[in-house]
C-alpha cells in the first residue's frame, strides 16, 4: 500500500477563523515584547533574585515537545516501525516549529533583544553552554528542514539517514539544554541527572502532543486513522512516563537522603507554588493519572482515554519545566549554611516569583505564531496522509480477526505485528 | 544548468561555507580579551603584576553604618529605583542570624568576590564578562545581551541586572547605566587604574572605621596580604573552587 499525502483544503470558515485568532494573538504577543524591551524587564514578574521566569520555562517546554515529536517521526526511519510512517511529516514539521518557538521565547526574554541575533554568533564562548546550545538549535532546525524536504520529495534512501541524524541531534540538543540547569552550583539545580531526565520527559511530552495532534487533525479533516496506531503511541508514552517517574524518585531521594541537601529537598517538595506544581502537576498529572489510564485494561484500549491521558501529560510536563527553573532561584544561594539571612534594603532569604499578565501574553504570542504557521503549513505542504492505517497483508492472513476491524482485542500485541515482514512500504 | 539546479548548488555552498566559517570561529575562539576602550578617566592600563583583593573586617564594621553603600551608589550611578525587587546593590549589607542562638547576629557586607575562576565569565555566551589581567571581573555593557545566565551561575548572588532604568545620574564622570544588561561591583576599577581607592574603602576610611581595605595580593607586604596573614580569615564558599578574592575577618 502506498500512503498518499494531500494538502488540507483550508477554505472552511473555521480554518480562517483559527488563522485570524492565532494571528491576532501573535501580534499582541510581539507588541507586548516591544513594550517590555522599551520599558525594561521589570515589567515582567521577574526580579533580581529570580532572573529567569515564564519565557525560559516555555522555551525548555517547547524544546522538549520538539524532541518528542522528532522521535515519533523517527519511529519508521530509525526503529523500523513502518506503520508510523504516515505521521512522520507532521511530526517533523511540528518539531521544527516548536524549536523556532523555543528560540523566539529565549529571544524575547533577553535584556537586549537587538544584540541577541548578532553577538552570540560574533563573540562565541566555547566554554558556555549558552554558546554551544544556540549552535545546536540552529543546526537542529536546519536538519529538520532537510529531513522534511526529503520526506516531502519521497527520497527514501535519504530519509533513514536523516532520521537517525535528527534523532541523535535531538538528544544532544536536549541534553545540552538540561545541562544549562543541571551544571550549576545551586542546591536545587546541581544534578548530573538533569540532562537525562530532561530528555526522557521531553520525549514523553512530545509523544503526548503527537497523540493529541494526530487525533485532532484526522478528526477535523475527516480522515481515517487506525485506533491501533494511536494506542501504540500510548504504549510508547507509558514507557517514557515510567522512566520519568523513576528519575524523579531518584533525584528527590538523593536530596532527602543527604543531610546537607535535605533542607533544600524539603523546600523543593513542600513549599510555595512550586510544591503544588510538583505534586499536582508533575506527580499527579504527568505521572500517576496517565500511567493508571495507560495501563488499566479498560482505558488503555480506548482512543478517547489515551488522548485524555496525553492531555494530562502535556499539562503536567509544563509544570515539570516550571519546577526545573523556578524553585532553584527563589531559594537563596547557600552563603551561610544553617543561618538566617535578613536584608536591609535587598531581597534576601526566600523570595517569590509570580507570573505577570505581560509574560502570559508574550508566551501566548509565541504559541499562537507557531500554531498559525502550522495551519499554513498544512495548507501549503503535503503533510497529512489521506488515511493512516495498519495495512499488512501477511499479518491479515495469519491473524484474520485483526484485518476486519481495527479495535484490538488484546490477544496479540500490535508491536509484534509490526515486527513481522511488511509489504513493500518500509521506511528504508 | 537550469534554475533549480543553480539554486540548489548555491544554497548548498552558502550553507556549507557558513557552517564551516562558524565552526572555525567556534573552535578558534580564545579566552576573553579586554576591549581596547578603557573606562572614562582611566590613566593607566590594568597591570598584570598586581592582583587586587579585599579584606573586610566585620569586627570594625558598624552595624548601622551605610557609608560604603552610599558612596558606591553615588560613585557608580547605582541609584535605587524604589523597589527591593529591582534595586541594584553592587555592595549590600545583610544580617546573618543564627536560629540556634549560639552566636551573635553578624552584619556582613556582600559584593562581587572577583573570583579567580569566575563562573559568570565561564557561562557568558558572548564573552561580555571577562577577567582583567589584574584579576578584576568586568562586564562590557556594550556587548552583554542580557541573558542573565551569569546571575544563575554566580554562587554568591552578587551578579545584578538593571531591570529598570533610573533617571538619577550623580557621577557625570561615568556613563549612566542603561537597562537590560548585567552588572556587578568592579572594585571601582576606574579608580584603581588612576591609583585611587575604591569609593567604599575611601568612605570607610574617612570615618576612621577602617573595616574595608583593598590592595595587591601579589605584594606580600601589602595591607591586604598582611591582614590575611595575621588574622583568622574566611572566604565565602571556598569549597566551590571559585577562588574568591574577598576575605572576611570575624565572620
Amino acid at each position: 500500500m502506498d500512503t498518499r499525502y494531500e494538502k488540507v483544503d483550508g477554505t472552511s470558515p473555521q480554518y480562517r477563523l483559527a488563522l485570524a485568532v492565532l494571528g491576532g494573538l501573535a501580534v499582541a504577543g510581539f507588541a507586548c515584547t516591544w513594550w517590555v524591551s522599551q520599558q525594561g524587564l521589570w515589567r515582567t514578574g521577574m526580579n533580581l533574585r529570580v532572573p529567569w521566569g515564564l519565557q525560559i520555562v516555555m522555551a525548555i517546554y517547547y524544546i522538549g515537545l520538539s524532541a518528542g515529536s522528532l522521535v515519533i517521526s523517527g519511529l519508521s526511519g530509525v526503529f523500523g516501525r513502518a506503520e508510523y510512517k504516515p505521521f512522520a511529516r507532521i511530526a517533523v514539521y511540528a518539531a521544527m516549529l516548536l524549536l523556532v518557538a523555543a528560540l523566539l521565547s529565549i529571544a524575547m526574554d533577553q535584556g537586549r533583544i537587538d544584540r541577541f541575533f548578532v553577538q552570540p554568533f560574533v563573540h562565541t564562548n566555547p566554554l558556555s553552554l549558552f554558546s554551544i546550545n544556540p549552535a545546536l538549535y540552529v543546526s537542529y532546525i536546519l536538519i529538520c528542514m532537510v529531513y522534511l524536504w526529503a520526506l516531502l520529495t519521497e527520497r527514501n534512501r535519504l530519509v533513514g539517514g536523516l532520521a537517525a541524524l535528527a534523532l541523535g541531534w535531538a538528544i544532544a540538543v536536549h541534553s545540552g539544554t538540561g545541562a544549562i540547569f543541571g551544571f550549576n552550583a545551586r542546591a536545587l539545580y546541581e544534578s548530573p541527572l538533569l540532562p537525562a531526565s530532561f530528555v526522557i520527559a521531553a520525549i514523553a511530552s512530545g509523544t503526548a502532543l503527537m497523540i493529541v495532534l494526530i487525533v485532532a487533525l484526522f478528526r477535523l479533516t475527516r480522515r481515517r486513522v487506525d485506533d491501533d496506531l494511536v494506542l501504540g503511541l500510548g504504549r510508547i508514552l507509558r514507557v517514557c512516563l515510567l522512566a520519568v517517574f523513576y528519575l524523579l524518585v531518584v533525584d528527590n531521594a538523593f536530596r532527602l537522603y543527604l543531610v546537607g541537601e535535605r533542607e533544600a529537598g524539603l523546600y523543593y517538595l513542600f513549599q510555595g507554588v512550586h510544591g503544588a506544581m510538583f505534586w499536582g502537576g508533575l506527580v499527579l498529572l504527568a505521572c500517576c493519572l496517565p500511567l493508571v489510564l495507560l495501563f488499566a485494561p479498560r482505558t488503555r484500549r480506548s482512543v478517547r482515554w489515551v488522548v485524555f491521558a496525553s492531555v494530562l501529560v502535556i499539562c503536567g510536563i509544563l509544570c515539570e519545566r516550571y519546577v526545573i527553573v523556578v524553585p532553584g532561584l527563589t531559594r537563596p544561594a547557600d552563603l551561610f549554611p544553617g543561618m538566617q539571612v535578613i536584608g536591609m534594603q535587598s531581597q534576601e532569604g526566600i523570595v517569590g516569583y509570580s507570573i505577570s499578565f505581560v509574560e502570559i501574553v508574550q508566551a501566548l504570542g509565541v504559541l499562537s505564531l507557531i500554531g498559525f504557521l502550522f495551519l499554513l503549513g498544512l495548507k501549503a505542504l503535503k503533510l497529512m496522509p489521506t488515511e493512516a492505517r495498519i495495512d499488512l497483508p501477511l499479518v491479515s492472513v495469519a491473524l484474520p480477526e485483526y484485518a476486519s476491524d481495527g479495535s484490538a482485542r488484546g490477544q496479540v500485541d500490535p508491536a509484534r505485528r509490526a515486527s513481522l515482514p511488511t509489504g513493500g512500504f518500509h521506511g528504508r | 544548468m537550469n534554475r533549480r539546479e543553480f539554486l540548489k548548488t548555491t544554497g548548498g555552498v552558502v550553507l556549507l561555507g557558513g557552517s564551516c566559517a562558524y565552526a572555525v570561529r567556534l573552535l578558534t575562539a580564545t579566552t576573553p580579551v579586554p576591549p581596547a576602550a578603557a573606562p572614562a578617566g582611566a590613566a593607566t592600563a590594568p597591570s598584570s603584576t598586581r592582583r587586587w583583593g579585599m579584606v573586610i573586617d566585620l569586627n570594625r564594621c558598624r552595624p548601622d553604618c551605610t557609608a560604603c553603600l552610599d558612596a558606591c551608589s553615588r560613585e557608580n550611578n547605582v541609584v535605587p529605583v524604589g523597589d527591593a525587587r529591582w534595586d541594584v546593590h553592587w555592595i549590600r549589607k545583610v544580617t546573618v542570624h543564627d536560629p540556634s542562638g549560639r552566636s551573635r547576629d553578624k552584619h556582613v557586607l556582600l559584593l562581587c568576590n572577583q573570583c579567580d575562576e569566575p563562573p559568570c565569565a565561564q557561562v557568558c555566551p558572548v564573552q561580555a564578562t571577562y577577567k582583567r589581567d589584574d584579576g578584576i571581573v568586568i562586564v562590557d555593557p556594550h556587548r552583554c545581551i542580557g541573558c542573565r545566565y551569569c546571575m544563575i551561575a554566580c554562587p554568591y548572588d552578587a551578579r545584578m541586572f538593571s531591570f529598570k532604568e533610573s533617571d538619577a545620574w550623580p557621577n557625570k564622570d561615568l556613563p549612566r547605566r542603561s537597562h537590560g544588561v548585567a552588572e556587578a561591583c568592579t572594585f571601582c576599577a576606574h579608580r584603581l587604574d588612576r591609583s585611587e581607592k575604591p569609593a567604599c574603602v575611601e568612605a570607610c576610611e574617612r570615618l576612621n572605621v577602617g573595616a574595608l581595605m583593598v590592595g595587591d595580593l601579589n605584594d606580600p607586604d601589602s595591607n591586604v596580604s598582611r591582614a590575611i596573614a595575621d588574622n583568622s580569615v574566611k572566604r565565602l564558599r571556598e569549597d566551590l573552587g571559585t577562588e574568591p578574592k574577598v576575605w572576611y575577618v570575624g565572620l
